[in-house]
């Protein structure tokens, strides 16, 4: 398997406004993630882990360090190449899914196929086989606030899925779902890893979303705390 | 770019209501515009019309140095000629012939210097509207030797009324004193005071005769098909009268006249303006209050992977598509309106006398101008795609955490 991700010590400083506070998020991360990996990044609140996947998406700058994603170093791109980068590379599903609340289900999910050119006949089979499979398909022409909070995640996820990314990051998806529905939300996206191959990294701290990923690792104020594909670091 | 055009027009049909308040905002400042502007246009329009029609006529033709220095010494006596050149020329429609001289009239209560007229009553009704302001006995007959109208604030003063008798004194063609009295038959209410108070008139054949003129005249009024076409025709006449004679239109008759106009419509074009600015406020303020609404959305489509610059675009398509639709409605909105008070008036008789003074009626007719409906059509859609480029840029440079956030 190769590598789809490399990050070497990682850092991100923010500086509040109005003070000369700085909160260290990022404090010299390192870690790589292999092709197919079904990761979690797990640790508490404020550990860093929205802010690692947050530069792993490109959304976020680092303050010092290397990010590596398929061999593109996203520390040299610019903010128009940032953002192709993301079209063509990345999913994301967020926490609070995130929808754009005037399109309805389908046109959200083509969305990004939409800016990627692929053509619309295609985008409208590739969605209908995308939505069965999500047992989404009545609600295809849904608006967003006419499906359910789990209804919606799973849209959010054929968003992702539909770009055809290399990596899907996932922030808290669970965390807004009960836990039958965060369950078979994982489930189902365990399963586009296996059947699709897509590369999945979680920010999470549900431990049922851990226990379903293949690696666990850890982030403690900032810092890698652990890994489990080799030793932890720190407990 | 289609996938864009898509996009924004999607965007445009499914923020209905949002779409609605910028389109009706743009169409409502255009159809003032327009509507504001066929007004003033009608007034100004009438005003002109009204001042030529009522006595000036569109053209005068002179003696040279008539208008500066007027005098029986400068009048015409090769009429026919002359005639039979206006008579070919395409864009003439009429004219008539006249005397005109300053004279004194008297009553028994007192006497008043006046312009007296002398008038072919059937050739001077085809270029003149006289005729039809005589308010109190009846107008001329060419055949009429001894009877005169006068204005009626002129009869106030010289307290006479009609059948009563007048009497003109002035210095003949030849140096003599030309005195002859005359029957009121009709008084002139105009009411526009330099007739009303100053003017009297004669037949053309009782003007010669007063004057010792024969067949001499002073002036040749000219009404055209077109009043637009004042210049041009000036001009082509004026190339076949030669050098001794003058051919004013009635800016040149009544500089005061023409400059005021042009101050009107240096005014109107203030006012337009500034009612533009404040168009263009409630659009900036429309489009701006959506890209602010939506910038989550925008957050979302940058996180997606669109490019700062794409997003700049969608808010420029949709503007130009707000806009264009706003600029049709309002465009249709406001030739609807200019059309219904073209047919209907606008009556503003409560400041009828205001009016009457600029020789504007008290029911002003919007006059419907294609030409100015496709300008302020243009300029408020290109206005729509300007004004949006700050919202588009600032749309652009959000941060996509920072937005999802907001």
């Amino acid at each position: 398997m190769s590598l789809i991700c490399s990050v070497k010590n990682l850092t991100r400083i923010y500086h509040q406004k109005d003070s000369d506070v700085a909160v260290n998020a990022l404090d010299g991360v390192s870690m790589e993630i292999t092709d197919g990996d079904f990761a979690a990044i797990a640790g508490p609140s404020g550990s860093g882990k929205t802010t690692l996947l947050n530069i792993l998406g490109g959304l976020d700058t680092p303050t010092a360090g290397e990010v590596i994603i398929d061999k593109t170093d996203l520390t040299k791109l610019s903010a128009p190449d940032l953002a192709e980068f993301r079209l063509r590379k990345i999913g994301f599903v967020f926490q609070a899914y995130n929808l754009i609340g005037t399109l309805s289900a389908y046109e959200n999910a083509e969305y990004v196929a939409l800016l990627q050119g692929v053509p619309q006949d295609r985008r409208l089979y590739e969605a209908k086989q995308l939505f069965k499979d999500l047992g989404m398909e009545p609600y295809l022409r849904r608006r967003p606030s006419q499906l359910s909070a789990g209804q919606q995640q799973r849209v959010a996820v054929a968003r992702a899925i539909m770009a055809r990314p290399k990596i899907i990051l996932a922030d808290e998806p669970t965390a807004n779902l009960d836990s039958k529905t965060g369950s078979d939300l994982i489930e189902l996206m365990h399963a586009m890893n296996k059947h699709l191959g897509i590369t999945f990294v979680f920010a999470t701290h549900d431990r049922m979303v851990m226990e379903k990923a293949g690696r666990l690792i850890q982030l403690h104020d900032g810092k890698l705390a652990g890994d489990s594909l080799g030793a932890p670091l720190k407990t | 770019m289609n996938t864009f055009l898509k996009i924004a027009w999607r965007n445009i049909l499914r923020n209905r209501a949002r779409s609605f308040i910028t389109i009706a905002a743009v169409a409502v400042g255009l159809c003032a515009l327009i509507f504001l502007k066929a007004f003033i246009d009608g007034a100004d329009h009438q005003m002109v019309s009204n001042y030529t029609d009522l006595f000036v006529g569109h053209l005068q033709i002179h003696k040279t140095g008539f208008q500066k220095n007027m005098g029986l010494d400068k009048s015409i006596n090769n009429e026919e000629s002359l005639s039979s050149v206006l008579r070919k020329t395409p864009s003439v429609e009429a004219f008539s012939p006249r005397v005109k001289e300053f004279a004194l009239i008297s009553s028994s209560e007192g006497s008043s210097g006046i312009l007296l007229l002398g008038v072919d009553p059937e050739r001077e009704k085809n270029v003149t509207t006289l005729h039809q302001k005589i308010r109190e006995g009846e107008n001329l007959l060419p055949q009429d030797k001894d009877q005169i109208l006068i204005g009626r604030q002129l009869a106030e003063n010289l307290g006479v009324t009609v059948g009563d008798k007048v009497v003109i004194m002035s210095q003949a063609f030849d140096g003599s004193i030309a005195a002859a009295a005359y029957d009121v038959k009709g008084l002139i209410d105009a009411g526009a005071e330099e007739i009303d108070k100053n003017l009297a008139i004669i037949t053309l054949s009782a003007a010669q005769d007063l004057f010792v003129m024969e067949r001499r005249i002073s002036e040749i009024a000219v009404r055209l098909h077109q009043l637009d076409n004042v210049d041009s025709a000036g001009r082509e006449l004026s190339r076949a009268f030669g050098r001794n004679f003058e051919v004013l239109n009635w800016k040149d008759i009544s500089p005061m006249t023409y400059q005021w106009l042009q101050f009107d419509q240096v005014f109107t074009g203030l006012i337009l303006f500034i009612v533009l600015l404040v168009v263009a406020g409630g659009i900036l303020n429309t489009i701006l209050m959506g890209v602010l609404e939506r910038t989550k959305e925008f957050g979302i489509m940058l996180a997606l992977g669109t490019k700062p610059a794409q997003i700049s675009l969608m808010v420029g398509l949709e503007s130009f598509f707000l806009g264009l639709a706003g600029a049709l409605l309002g465009a249709a909105s406001g030739t609807s309106l200019i059309l219904l008070f073209n047919k209907i008036g606008i009556d503003l008789s409560a400041i009828s006398d205001a009016l009457n003074s600029f020789y504007i009626g008290s029911v002003i007719y919007p006059i419907f101008s294609p030409l100015s409906v496709g300008l302020y059509a243009v300029i408020i859609l290109l206005l729509s795609i300007a004004i949006s480029v700050f919202p588009a840029i600032k749309a652009s440079r959000l941060s996509p955490i920072e937005a999802i956030r907001s």
